[in-house]
């Protein structure tokens, strides 16, 4: 019986896996057919799925395009930059909110968590005016910085050190154990699950950052792929390079695809912390 | 020997060439990284417009330009943000229809007192190009061409239905006479009369406008949104008669449509002067359906010729004329070098502006050209607003509810006019 239930409630959730799936299988299909052909049809495919004709042409032709290895690199500077940033800032402010005592301690986390509250479209103008300010547009630390205050990161690390047990500490400051070799040397190795959780879903959301970079980085040299795939396109690409912008959708999703497929098991449980970032 | 080494540094200083200026130029239509100098051979909006930046950039003494190339959808929230930063490009394309947006806010350089000094002749501007960049008294810009909505016709398929005397199309003058072709067409030949966007970007929202224009109205008259009345009926109905005659589908979105009428699904397909060239270049093709293509101007079914049409072109930040003289000179002589070069960017399908290119041999040599030279006469656009995108999404947004989900059209105008008011009084 369980056998047949377990059977049974793998196909119900097969229909909506699949459903989801069609519209990614169908960009992958249309990003190998002629631009010429999809302006006249895209109903070619044999099953909907294999592209009749077939052509690489969509992929060659990005890649040829000069400053896209540039804008590849680009994505993975900042994407890492942002990454190790994030863990650097919510790993100690979260060990500090949770593990340190000093005055207006709840103060400062509640002031922390109002930042869940805040979208990041309302502090856009002053953000991008700061930055102009500084003259700081137009480089890849503009790029990083402001989305290295991270309100879900912060709570996701305090919750964590909070719920690390009182003696480990003791027992390192028996030991004559400074606070700030406790975080090193104790905390952050035990961290490391959550950390990971963190890294990944900092990283994907960096990689596919698009509305900071779209105005901070004017200059196709500090462009992320995201960016640079979508300043080469015509202006009605959707119609007369149909192919091309789907190729351009298979090439910036394929780093991503690579890390859920190495951190499979914890990208699972990072979307289970939550969906978004704050 | 004193006056002798004077001499000297004044000669030297006479030879040494002023600061080379870089100016940085935002605009959309695409990249093109080997678009090259030769401004004549380019082709597609993309290389053509590089071509010549790039030819500008090697052809002007002291001047290089560093082109900010962005996609469309969102290159109005990049340079909204950029003028919010203090960061504009020194130069940037924009659209006409944009002006009193940008102009309002003081953001735009009048460059009215210094056109002519950086030898652009505003006097060769048509009448309706100089309109089209002139905001209260001041000209913000320098117009690069008119876009308007044509009639791509598919010759074949109104030959089948009859409707083609003298090697021309034979097009209705009147919404009576439209349904009567496209009954024609559908019984001669099976497929819908008219396509086009109807279901995605504003297109439908620039052909009922044109249809509201040919009777005298508008949709707004100063601050008073005028959208729910007879006139702006007829228009509407004179399109759903044929959605309800089965002669055009209402569902179909920009390539949809598009394809439709390379595919030979479609007699006549209402989009604008930048795709002439894709479709000469597609009928060429034997593969392609479409054979024999041409281009109308916008048929008049009321009693005034009208069609949507609005510009690009290019404006430069008022803070670089009031800070920097010298890069601002330097910006003028990039706008003069693309104002010169009109005949190689009316390649892409774009109506020039200046009125030597019209009248030259070689603009009516591009293909087509001959067959859509009243658009210009007929080209016009809602008044200058800074809300008017938000009052073309609105009326997109409620034409849509007609034609896509039977929204009654006078509740639909209602709403809509009720929205636009809102939008006009803040």
């Amino acid at each position: 019986m369980m056998n047949r239930g377990y059977y049974a409630l793998i196909m119900v959730l097969a229909v909506p896996a699949f459903v989801w799936m069609v519209p990614t299988v169908w960009m992958l299909s249309l990003s190998f057919q002629p631009n010429d052909v999809l302006a006249r049809t895209t109903s070619t495919t044999a099953l909907g799925l294999i592209p009749i004709p077939f052509t690489l042409d969509n992929f060659t032709a990005l890649f040829a395009f000069g400053s896209t290895p540039m804008w590849f690199l680009n994505s993975i500077i900042v994407a890492l930059g942002m990454t190790f940033g994030v863990l650097a800032v919510s790993s100690t402010a979260g060990y500090a909110l949770a593990r340190l005592h000093f005055p207006f301690k709840k103060t400062v986390i509640a002031v922390c968590l109002l930042g869940l509250m805040i979208p990041e479209q309302a502090v856009f103008i002053p953000l991008y005016t700061m930055f102009a300010d500084l003259g700081w547009h137009n480089s890849y630390h503009a790029l990083i910085l402001p989305r290295m205050a991270v309100p879900v990161g912060v709570f996701l690390m305090m919750q964590f050190f909070k719920g690390i047990s009182d003696d480990i500490e003791e027992a390192a400051r028996l030991e004559g154990v400074g606070w700030l070799q406790i975080y090193w040397y104790v905390m952050l190795p035990l961290a490391r699950p959550a950390m990971m959780t963190l890294a990944i879903l900092t990283f994907l959301y960096a990689w596919n950052d698009y509305l900071w970079p779209l105005v901070s980085a004017q200059k196709p040299e500090y462009f992320t792929i995201t960016l640079g795939l979508a300043s080469i396109q015509s202006n009605f690409a959707q119609s007369e390079g149909l192919g091309r912008v789907m190729a351009s959708g298979v090439i910036a999703s394929l780093p991503v695809v690579g890390l859920f497929l190495i951190f499979q098991r914890y990208v699972v449980r990072a979307m289970s912390v939550g969906g978004s970032k704050g | 020997m004193k006056h002798v080494l004077i001499g000297a540094a004044i000669a030297a200083g006479m030879v040494v060439p002023a600061t080379a200026q870089e100016i940085s130029l935002g605009r959309f239509f695409g990249a093109c990284e080997d678009a090259g100098t030769d401004t004549k051979a380019s082709v597609g909006e993309a290389c053509i417009i590089q071509s010549i930046i790039n030819a500008a950039s090697a052809e002007i003494d002291g001047v290089t330009v560093q082109t900010l190339p962005t996609d469309w959808g969102n290159y109005y929230d990049q340079i909204k943000a950029a003028y919010a930063g203090g960061t504009p490009p020194d130069v940037h394309v924009m659209h006409r229809h944009r002006i009193p947006e940008f102009a309002g806010l003081g953001a735009l350089a009048d460059l009215s007192g210094d056109l002519a000094a950086a030898g652009i002749d505003t006097s060769d501007w048509a009448p309706a190009a100089l309109d089209a960049v002139s905001y209260n008294g001041g000209v913000f810009g320098v117009p690069m061409d008119f876009h308007a909505n044509l009639w791509h016709v598919n010759m074949d398929l109104m030959a089948a239905a009859g409707l083609v005397e003298n090697g021309k199309p034979v097009l209705p003058s009147s919404p009576q006479e439209m349904l009567e072709h496209a009954q024609k067409v559908k019984e001669a030949t099976g497929q819908d009369y008219l396509a086009a966007d109807f279901a995605q970007f504003p297109i439908g929202v620039r052909l009922t406008l044109a249809l509201m224009w040919q009777q005298g109205a508008n949709i707004f008259d100063g601050d008073t949104a005028t959208i729910n009345n007879d006139a702006a009926k007829n228009a509407v109905t004179a399109m759903t008669q044929l959605f309800d005659a089965g002669a055009a589908n209402p569902q179909l979105n920009y390539a949809d449509s598009q394809q439709a009428f390379l595919n030979g699904e479609a007699a006549i397909l209402v989009n604008g002067t930048w795709v002439v060239d894709f479709y000469t270049a597609e009928a060429a093709k034997s593969d392609v359906a479409l054979n024999n293509y041409y281009v109308a101007d916008f048929p008049t079914l009321f009693s005034q010729g009208a069609t949507w049409a609005d510009s690009h072109m290019w404006a430069v930040p008022a803070s670089l004329k009031a800070k920097d003289p010298a890069k601002y000179n330097a910006a003028l002589k990039v706008l003069a070098f693309i104002n010169d070069h009109n005949i190689d960017w009316a390649r892409t399908g774009h109506m020039a502006v200046r009125k030597s290119v019209l009248d030259s041999a070689e603009y009516a040599a591009l293909a087509h050209r001959d067959e859509y030279t009243g658009t210009a006469a007929i080209a016009r656009d809602t008044p200058p607003s800074a809300k008017y995108g938000a009052i073309q999404d609105v009326l997109n947004r409620e034409l849509q509810a007609i034609w896509l989900t039977g929204k009654d059209i006078t509740a639909a105008l209602a709403d809509a006019e009720t929205e636009v008011q809102d939008l006009l009084d803040r």
